[in-house]
């Protein structure tokens, strides 16, 4: 464009610093916030009223904040499983089916110990726990690792093994759960059975040890990429996968690797999702709702930039805004799933925001007109 | 023989002109204050050294990078290419360094692609009447109907000058059009062109760091290094000589093998060592050589007979159909790419951008490549960060490699700096074994004397060096040995002192099967 003497372009940003980091974020994220405003147009309330709605119940509302913890938990977990794999240059789109293996595996564990019943526990409640847990990491770590083996192994794309896996285990849960399967529910009402109160997760002041445990694997993952040899054959391979096996990094090794390690994490979302969130305690009935929600993590790290330590705040946005809406939906009569449109222009301004990120608009001056002509013949020595 | 314009044409307004232009990249100015003009109907030849700028200018006057500072004119008005299509419009046609060209689709397919008036509906029928048409006004024979894969690289290049002819290009820039191409090809290439220009009118700007390319085919030329304009000349009045020490600054020594060192133990066996390429067919037939401390091998041929194949399955990055690998009296025929760095196997493959490094890293993170196994460099676990800057700021001043800085991305390096850099990397692990394919491919005349230097400092440091190249001059001043390649054997392996560059040259191009083999 033109203007005068000047000519204002979109160019490449040489370097980005941190604050312009987070303020493209921030600007993102008010740019969402004003295009919902058509959203709420059809609200009970005031422009103003709905936006306070929203945001009250999710971040300041005893119930509301806890339920934000909650949620933010499941979608970090969701967000490290996808985000493992980017790093190496690999797609796992099977966060749902990783997470609902993750959960009949946890569940798995009280059944096969019949545990079901608080009196019938042979084992420490405090050993279950870790069992379920640790049973829920090796079940999405071995649904991962086949769509990493079938990769490495034979060049099967992830993306589309993993894509199926989601539908195979999403009908594995209803066998289990639903009328006449194993883990039925006493009540049999298309849910599984109720975790006895001593094997439901810890809480601290409401939140459960999966938060730290949530926190905890960001700073690790992020430590791992910048700083070890491992994370940095990962981030090899991701950027340049002819280069990184020159350099001596095994395809086969490092893409089962990454899978086993998401898939682990997608687990624990499952164990997370029904095993760590009062009120639930079992595999309900909605289970897929779950499922929807894992593919959120593949948003929140692709914004995050591949930063778990960055998908933190991402994470805990996406939850409280999609529970806040959802309050606010039904206490205002807002339009049916007014919390996935939010989402859905969080998620359309974060990636708009990269081209800002990436490229900067600049002015130029333009160049004098009369500009003395070189001379055609110049032979020199 | 150098071409001369018709007398009777005298010196008019430039078709093409170029003033102030400036251009930074991060970290480096690419062009600085350059004015440059092309006269309708000459070849202008572009020469320069690599990073001297010559591409970037190129891609100013194609409008794929914007100037920082100055102004184009064509045909005397001023323009603003903000895009490709905004120069095609206006009658300038790029062929790239690299193909850019549907391998799947055909050489007619290829041509219409991207044209302006191809929107919605193909009408195939009617573009291919007009593309033989052009192709016989132009005389030139393609078969519209092949893939673009089953073609020869001089052919490719022909399928783009017509798609730019086909776009109704009058100007034609050629960035490098010879450097994949083999010697017959190129002599085809040059003789087109000539005829574009004399015939037909057409502009030619020809970018290249060849100087025979300049001499041949040109009149007149331009001259760059480090992002200015050095000279100006009618190729009729210039030598190679002057072209040079414009180029350089200076003039360049070649050294080549000193031969009184006394060789090594045996260190390499090779037996009947055969593999398939990546489309399944045996390309590497049954080649065996042994090879000392202290010695190279030659591997002279042209590009395509099993050279790339014979690399990969020494480095383990390609398995053996059959046959044995011998290093150090241990059978490495199955050992993984990992294994072989730690025996001492160093290999600098011949794609530098695609293999031998990571674009998107840093020059420290590129160093780690060969050394992300290395315990010295791994203590529990970590990267020894300082331990690489420091070894990275080691070679970049060791090998001359022109960067900002050592945390300088390496996509930013140009293709000379960063083969340095790579050559440097491989070296720092004092290798046994090194496997230096096509080293020194589209260097610069510094870069390859420099590159020429550590490969046979390498060998009077106790490496085994197996050298595969395309340049017989290149061959035969450092090996010990040649073997020329063809159809994936060995024709013969030659002492250095019975191979001559007649004999080396028939041999590569399939003939005197039966000579003299080792």
């Amino acid at each position: 464009m033109r203007l005068g003497r000047y000519e204002l372009t979109l160019e490449p940003r040489p370097a980005v610093s941190a604050v312009y980091t987070v303020l493209t974020a921030v600007v993102a994220i008010l740019l969402a916030l004003a295009l919902s405003s058509f959203l709420f147009l059809s609200a009970d309330a005031s422009l103003l009223g709905a936006y306070r709605a929203v945001f009250s119940y999710a971040f300041f509302n005893p119930r509301g904040i806890l339920a934000t913890v909650q949620r933010a938990i499941y979608l970090l977990f969701c967000t490290y499983a996808f985000l493992v794999p980017l790093r190496a240059g690999l797609w796992n789109i099977g966060l749902p089916g990783q997470v609902f293996a993750g959960a009949l595996a946890a569940f798995a564990v009280p059944f096969v110990l019949r545990a079901q019943e608080a009196q019938t526990l042979a084992l420490a409640p405090g050993l279950v726990i870790l069992l379920m847990v640790a049973a829920a990491a090796a079940a999405g770590a071995m649904l991962g690792g086949f769509a990493g083996l079938l990769r490495a192994r034979l060049q099967v794309n992830e993306i589309l093994v993993t894509m199926m896996l989601n539908s195979i285990l999403f009908w594995l849960v209803a066998y289990m759960i639903k009328e006449g399967g194993p883990f039925m529910g006493a009540t049999a009402e298309g849910e599984g059975f109720t975790l006895p109160a001593p094997l439901t997760a810890p809480l601290l002041r409401g939140v459960p040890f999966t938060a730290a445990l949530a926190l905890g694997a960001a700073v690790l993952l992020d430590l791992l990429f910048a700083k070890t040899a491992l994370g940095y054959r990962i981030r090899a391979f991701g950027e340049n996968p002819a280069a990184a096996r020159y350099g001596g990094i095994s395809p086969v090794a490092l893409s089962l690797l990454v899978f086993l390690l998401g898939g682990a994490f997608a687990g624990l979302a499952g164990y997370h999702a029904f095993t760590a969130v009062p009120g639930v305690y079992k595999i309900p009935g909605n289970y897929g709702f779950y499922g929807d929600l894992a593919f959120y993590g593949i948003i929140s790290a692709l914004i995050a930039r591949g930063s778990a330590v960055g998908a933190v705040p991402i994470a805990v946005l996406f939850a409280g805004l999609s529970l806040g809406a959802r309050f606010a939906q039904g206490a205002l009569h807002l339009p049916f799933g007014v919390d996935y449109a939010l989402l859905g222009l969080l998620m359309m301004t974060f990636i708009a925001s990269h081209a800002l990120y990436q490229f900067r608009l600049a002015w130029r001056r333009v160049p004098s007109e009369v500009l003395q002509p070189a001379p055609t013949e110049l032979p020199e020595g | 023989m150098p071409l001369t314009l018709p007398a009777d044409r005298a010196p008019t307004e430039p078709i093409l002109a170029a003033r102030g232009i400036t251009k930074r990249f991060p970290g480096v100015l690419a062009l600085d204050h350059v004015d440059f003009e092309v006269q309708a109907g000459e070849v202008h030849a572009v020469l320069g050294q690599n990073g001297a700028g010559k591409t970037t200018l190129m891609n100013i006057l194609f409008g794929l990078v914007q100037p920082d500072e100055g102004a184009l004119y064509l045909r005397g008005q001023r323009v603003h290419f903000r895009s490709p299509h905004d120069a095609i419009a206006q009658g300038i046609g790029m062929v790239h360094q690299t193909r850019r060209l549907v391998a799947a689709h055909t050489v007619l397919e290829n041509i219409v692609l991207g044209h302006p008036r191809v929107r919605g509906f193909l009408n195939l029928r009617g573009a291919r009447r007009e593309v033989e048409a052009l192709c016989n006004r132009y005389g030139f024979t393609v078969d519209l109907g092949a893939r673009v894969w089953q073609l020869s690289e001089g052919e490719r290049q022909w399928v783009e000058i017509l798609k730019a002819l086909y776009g109704g290009a009058k100007i034609l820039i050629l960035d490098e059009p010879t450097s994949v191409l083999t010697p017959p090809e190129v002599k085809t290439l040059l003789a087109g062109l000539q005829a574009l220009v004399r015939d037909r009118g057409v502009t030619v700007l020809l970018v290249t760091h060849k100087l025979p390319v300049v001499m041949a085919a040109s009149h007149r030329v331009t001259v760059f290094r480090s992002g200015s304009v050095v000279a100006r000349l009618r190729t009729g009045e210039a030598t190679e000589e002057i072209l040079v020490q414009h180029m350089i600054g200076r003039e360049v020594a070649f050294r080549t093998a000193d031969r009184s060192t006394e060789t090594g133990r045996p260190l390499l066996h090779v037996e009947q060592l055969s593999a398939f390429n990546d489309r399944g067919l045996l390309a590497l037939r049954g080649v065996s050589f042994s090879l000392r401390a202290g010695e190279v091998l030659g591997v002279a041929g042209v590009t395509g007979n099993g050279q790339e194949e014979l690399a990969q399955v020494l480095a383990g990055l390609r398995p053996a159909t059959s046959g044995k690998v011998r290093f150090d009296d241990r059978d490495v025929t199955h050992l993984s790419p990992l294994e072989r760095w730690r025996m001492g196997v160093g290999y600098i493959p011949a794609e530098r951008i695609e293999v031998a490094s990571i674009a998107a890293f840093s020059l420290v993170e590129n160093t780690a490549l060969n050394y992300h196994f290395d315990p010295a460099f791994t203590p529990r676990g970590l990267l020894d960060d300082a331990g690489l800057d420091q070894l990275t700021r080691r070679i970049l001043s060791a090998y001359n490699v022109k960067a900002p800085h050592q945390y300088a991305r390496a996509r930013h390096l140009s293709g000379g700096n960063l083969q340095k850099l790579i050559l440097g990397r491989v070296l720092s692990r004092r290798p046994r074994l090194l496997i230096a394919h096509l080293p020194t491919q589209g260097l610069d005349v510094e870069a390859t004397a420099f590159v020429r230097a550590k490969l046979l400092d390498a060998r009077a440091e106790g490496a085994a060096v197996l050298l595969i190249s395309e340049d017989l001059d290149e061959i035969l001043s450092l090996s010990d040995w040649v073997a020329p390649i063809y159809e994936g054997r060995f024709v013969a392996v030659l002492l250095r002192e019975q191979a001559d560059s007649e004999t080396v040259g028939a041999m590569m191009a399939g003939l005197q099967k039966e000579a003299g083999a080792r």
